[in-house]
């Protein structure tokens, strides 16, 4: 989302550009609003004793721990620092390759305990999919990102890209920390 | 107060007095027969309705058609009107009426008869009739009379009837127009409607006496409807029995 | 020659489709043959999400942002003549009219669905659709005009005419804007085909379980649905960003045109609550394609959360259509009136209370539906509550002609008439809104009934008011005003026999979506059927009258209505950066009739004088 158009006058772009992040997280956090919800409606708090407990653990805890290194990479960037900046983008996105294969490693066993045509599968395939198909967007934008700050197109005072990937994925991040409690703890 | 305003009063009250007393005079005539207790209930909130809604529609019409009468410039006005803004006694007022008709409908019309049809509901009922739906039929059990039919819902007068809908497949509705009762019958749910039937009638007479479904469940949505029949008490227990006869003689 | 160069982004975006189509397609079939489930499902699905992105990137994604993160160099703006119009381009004002003439056309669509279905409706029996047909064309017909009824104001007007008058040279993002606007060709092609695929019976509500069972059309029905939503969630974020953030120096808040308000509104709406429905329809493509288990009644599935999903937003969704339309209305009842359009903070209150109160209503359209009835009357009270803010806006409407110069031109003719018939529309939603008359009103013709009161008779006349009022600024010609007249006359009258005869119906017992009724209704049936022929031609005067006054009616000046509002400071049609110098905001948009008041001034000097109201 990085708009400039050269033709006209200036207006203050970077807090437009915020203002639309936020406004598409506003909206985003209703799809999740309405995962949650009809985990309740379908299933009140029913929650099958096959749920891999310490692996959910592990991969909720990886993916706070990408938070971290995102939020450094955003203030690498605003510093300066390339190379900070790249290397935490680098650990975040593998944090978030391995929260996915955790994800996998999940499916995998739940496919054999409360596959996808089970009422608690239906309600643990979607909730986690949708959730999933969010960190890979999100890996997406922070490769691109990483893509262009190979390049140099990010400097200490217009990095507006590594902002807008970085808040993004701590949204993704905030989203799971309430998915993660409506599936594994509640009861 | 100015002229215009004292003439859309009086053409406000007139509008008004001739819509209420067409209502009241064409109203009862308006619905199509109506044959339980609760139909009632819901004709009269409908009436009640128009009679709320007449002075609002009278109202808006009369300022209309007053102002297109008397305000309007030929061809393209030559200087703008008056400045006024806003107008805090009229806001004052308008909002007192709109909260206070609000306040009316909800309470009456509204909770009264949902009190009313609710008291209704808490009877013990003098008859449970199951309906589970299919597509595109009803199948309508007895557990009583321990009798079970696909061809016609058969009920006897004056009793309270409690209808258990279930469906096997879709979402369909059970809905006879002339009880003007209607519930959505939802797999894996039983949901229920009342009916306290008061008239006897039949299909072959009146077609609101009909089971329609009113929930769109494909191609055969509209043909989905079996003949209503209202019998008295004595009627109802020959067909009953008439129909244990019948099925135990085919087992 | 010229005609196929001036298609090509078109040509590509179709040729990259085309691949997209065959990559997902393969996919598909990989997927089926790993799963073992034998169902074209997945085929159509992955067949589409790719031919869409096919599509996008063909069409001009890849050369909007690609070339750019890439390093290419970035193609400049398309030309002058009519090829603009067929290209991906970020200019507000031909986006604004791509959405126009895309929905004229799919409103005719729609509109000639509903006479094949009046046709039918005729005499009781089959005439000339079998029941599946009838099925599919009443639901397309709904389908099709539910997105005019979102998508022309927001889309095409607010896109055209926002930014000017908010005195901004463009939206917020352009780009996003252009991008909303190409994937809706791809819903439109979507909808079309469903005939193909066996159509889809399910109306426009799409409820499970049906959905889950039946034909494949029904598939292409949620997918279009759903990239609609998309298009959807991107425009209200656009315009709330634009007008956070874009306002002309001295534009506050105060100050807004009520349509700019309107827009503000409905935006709020459509970039929240749209997300529900895409669950909505999500859980029903898992369903059918995945074999979830949401409406299975067998594993816990419950089609009453599809009920509930759906209305959270399609309720909502009602107020995206009308509140664009108040808007419309107002603005056109104040300038024509020639005085300050009446009580303007307590009107924006109204919307914004509108707004709020939209979110907690949706459940009027389940009374029947088997929820608990606890929640009958929480319903009911809030939806009620509704008239209070809608009646604060139909006071503003009747305060602002009253005493006013009435210029009864082709656009005030049909806003007076909007308020006439949303006052219909609006009553008889009370009666739908009251429990014990709902019980037998649900899924009724009074039902059709009431809503074809507010979106053709609220929004349509609104969209007819806005057509002929910025007519001459968006094409700089103006539409011939006796023929304006007569299609106003015509459509008027035989709109209200045509639906004031189906509440009839619904009181006689005519329940909604049937091929087939009962031979007692064949009278009024037969007189609606008749009726809306006539009003379906009247139709006809207006395309004719805006095909015949785009290509040579005579030339408009820059303001032929003498209006306040910024989009008649600048000329007709107004140019690339839409003012030649950038205006500065002194004054409210409506101050007709206060001695000196001046709304903007042209030329910033040092910036102007700041008069507070
Ligand atoms: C633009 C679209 C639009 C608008 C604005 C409205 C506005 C309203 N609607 Fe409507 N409605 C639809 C479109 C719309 N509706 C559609 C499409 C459906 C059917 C969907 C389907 O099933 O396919 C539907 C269905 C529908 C139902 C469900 C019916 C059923 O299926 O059982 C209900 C029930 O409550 C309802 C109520 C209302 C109410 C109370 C309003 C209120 O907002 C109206 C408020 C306005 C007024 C009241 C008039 C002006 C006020 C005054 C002059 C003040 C004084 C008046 C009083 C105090 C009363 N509508
Ligand atoms: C914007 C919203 C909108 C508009 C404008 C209309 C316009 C019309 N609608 Fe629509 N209608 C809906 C939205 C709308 N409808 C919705 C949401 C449903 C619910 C679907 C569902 O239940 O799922 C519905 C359902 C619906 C039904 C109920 C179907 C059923 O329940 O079985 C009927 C029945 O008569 C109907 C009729 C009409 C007619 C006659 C018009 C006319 O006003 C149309 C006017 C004609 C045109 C706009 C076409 C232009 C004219 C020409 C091109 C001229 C050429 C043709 C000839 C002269 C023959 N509509
Ligand atoms: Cu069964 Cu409609
Ligand atoms: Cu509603």
């Amino acid at each position: 989302m990085v708009e400039a158009t050269a033709s006209h006058p200036v207006h203050d772009r970077l807090s437009i550009n915020r203002l639309g992040l936020w406004l598409f997280i506003i909206s985003d956090s209703f799809l999740f609003a309405a995962l949650l919800s009809s985990r309740f409606f379908l299933q009140g708090v029913h929650r099958p004793a096959e749920l891999n407990q310490p692996l959910g653990l592990v991969i909720s805890i990886i993916l706070v721990a990408s938070s971290l290194t995102a939020y450094r990479s955003e203030m690498a960037a605003a510093h300066g620092d390339q190379r900070g900046f790249r290397n935490n983008i680098l650990m975040t996105i593998g944090l978030g390759l391995l929260f996915i294969i955790g994800v996998g490693v999940e499916w995998r066993e739940a496919f054999t305990h409360f596959p996808p045509s089970t009422g608690f599968g239906t309600i643990f395939f979607t909730l986690t999919g949708v959730h999933a198909s969010h960190v890979l967007s999100g890996l997406i934008l922070l490769g691109i990102v990483l893509f262009l700050g190979r390049k140099g197109r990010f400097t200490s005072g217009s990095y507006w890209g590594v902002e807008g990937a970085v808040k993004y994925w701590h949204f993704v991040d905030v989203a799971w920390v309430f998915i993660y409690p409506t599936l594994y703890l509640v009861s | 107060m100015n002229r215009h305003a004292l003439i859309v009063l009086l053409l406000w009250l007139l509008l008004a007095v001739v819509g209420e007393f067409l209502v009241v005079r064409l109203a009862p005539g308006m619905f199509p027969v109506v044959a339980a207790e609760e139909g009632e209930i819901v004709d009269n909130a409908f009436t009640f309705l128009m009679i709320l809604a007449v002075p609002v529609l009278a109202f808006v019409l009369a300022t209309l058609l007053y102002s297109l009468a008397s305000f309007r410039s030929r061809g393209t006005p030559s200087q703008d009107g008056p400045p006024i803004h806003t107008n805090r006694p009229v806001l004052f007022v308008w909002f007192l009426a709109t909260i206070g008709l609000t306040a009316l409908m909800i309470v009456h019309p509204g909770i009264t008869g949902m009190r009313e049809l609710a008291d209704r509901a808490d009877r013990e009922p003098d008859l449970v009739v199951k309906v589970e739906t299919m597509r595109f039929g009803w199948r309508i059990t007895y557990p009583e009379q321990k009798i079970n039919t696909f061809q016609e819902l058969v009920l006897p007068v004056g009793k309270h009837v409690r209808f258990e809908v279930t469906s096997l497949d879709v979402l369909h509705a059970f809905w006879v127009p002339a009880f003007r009762m209607k519930i959505d019958a939802v797999p894996g749910m039983v949901t229920t409607v009342h009916a306290t039937p008061n008239r006897t009638g039949g299909f072959q007479n009146d077609p609101n006496f009909r089971l329609q479904c009113a929930e769109l469940c494909g191609i055969g949505h509209s043909v989905m409807q079996v003949p209503v029949r209202v019998v008295e008490q004595k009627e109802f227990d020959a067909w009953a029995a008439q129909q244990s006869k019948l099925a135990r003689r085919s087992n | 020659m010229a005609a196929a160069s001036g298609l090509k982004p078109i040509l590509k975006g179709l040729s990259f489709a085309l691949v997209g189509l065959l990559i997902g397609a393969g996919l598909g079939l990989l997927f089926t043959s790993l799963t073992n489930r034998p169902s074209t499902e997945p085929v159509i699905v992955l067949g589409y999400v790719f031919a869409l992105l096919g599509w996008l990137l063909g069409v001009g994604l890849w050369d909007a942002w690609g070339r750019e993160w890439v390093g290419l160099p970035v193609q400049g703006e398309a030309g002058h003549d009519w090829r603009r119009f067929f290209r991906f381009t970020t200019d507000h004002k031909i986006i604004g009219v791509q959405y126009l003439v895309t929905f004229v056309v799919v409103m005719l669509l729609a509109g000639i669905a509903s006479v094949l279905m009046r046709v039918e409706l005729m005499a009781p029996g089959k005439n000339i659709l079998g029941p599946n047909e009838f099925n599919t064309t009443m639901s397309l017909h709904g389908i099709m005009m539910i997105a005019v009824a979102v998508a022309t104001i927001i889309g095409g007007f607010a896109n055209f005419l926002l930014p000017l008058m908010i005195g901004a040279d463009d939206v917020a993002f352009p780009r996003i804007n252009a991008l909303s606007y190409w994937i809706i060709p791809p819903v439109a092609v979507l909808l079309l085909l469903t005939p193909f695929f066996g159509g889809f019976d399910s109306g426009w509500t799409a409820y499970p379980p049906l959905s889950v069972i039946n034909a494949h059309g029904q598939l292409l029905f949620l997918l279009a649905f759903l990239t609609f939503g998309v298009s959807s969630i991107l425009g209200g974020l656009n315009f709330l960003t634009t007008i956070i953030k874009l306002r002309a120096p001295g534009m506050t808040w105060g100050r807004l045109p009520i349509f700019v308000w309107s827009i503000f509104a409905a935006a709020l709406i459509s970039l929240t609550a749209t997300q529900f429905v895409a669950y909505g329809l999500l859980m029903i493509i898992l369903d059918r394609v995945v074999g979830m288990s949401f409406f299975r009644a067998s594993e816990g599935g419950n089609p009453l959360l599809y009920e509930h999903i759906f209305w959270f937003y399609s309720h909502p969704a009602v107020y995206i259509m009308i509140l664009p339309a108040f808007g419309i209305a107002l603005e056109v009842l104040t300038h024509f009136s020639r005085k300050p359009l009446f009580a303007y903070k307590w009107v924006v209150g109204a919307f914004l209370g509108i707004v709020g109160l939209s979110f907690i209503v949706w459940a009027h359209h389940l009374y029947t539906s088997g929820m608990p009835n606890s929640l009958h009357i929480p319903f009911m009270v809030t939806t009620e509550l509704i008239s209070i803010p809608t009646g604060v806006v139909f006071l503003a409407a009747l305060g602002t002609i009253w005493m006013g110069r009435l210029w009864l031109t082709t656009p005030m003719l049909f806003a007076i008439a909007f308020v006439f018939n949303f006052l219909i529309g609006g009553v008889t939603g009370i009666f739908l809104a009251d429990v014990p008359t709902d019980i037998q009103l649900q899924d009724n013709y009074f039902v059709v009934a009431h809503f074809h009161y507010t979106i053709m008779g609220g929004e349509i006349f609104a969209i007819m008011a806005g057509l002929y009022y910025w007519f001459p600024k968006v094409t700089g010609r103006m539409y011939h005003e006796k023929l304006g007249k007569v299609h106003f006359w015509s459509m008027f009258l035989t709109y209200n026999v045509t639906f004031l005869a189906m509440f009839w119906a619904g009181i006689q017992g005519m329940n909604r979506r049937v091929a087939d009724y009962i031979p007692d209704l064949a009278g009024i049936n037969l007189f609606v059927s008749i009726a809306s022929f006539f009003l379906a031609a009247s139709f006809l005067i207006l395309v004719y009258n805006l095909v015949r006054s785009w290509a040579r009616g005579t030339v408009a000046s820059a303001s032929p209505w003498r209006a306040r509002t910024l989009e008649w400071q600048t000329s007709s049609p107004p140019p690339l950066e839409n003012f030649p110098h950038p205006p500065v905001v002194v004054g409210h948009p409506y101050d007709y009739g206060v001695p000196g008041s001046v709304h903007a001034a042209p030329a910033p000097v040092g910036g102007g004088s700041e008069d507070e109201r």
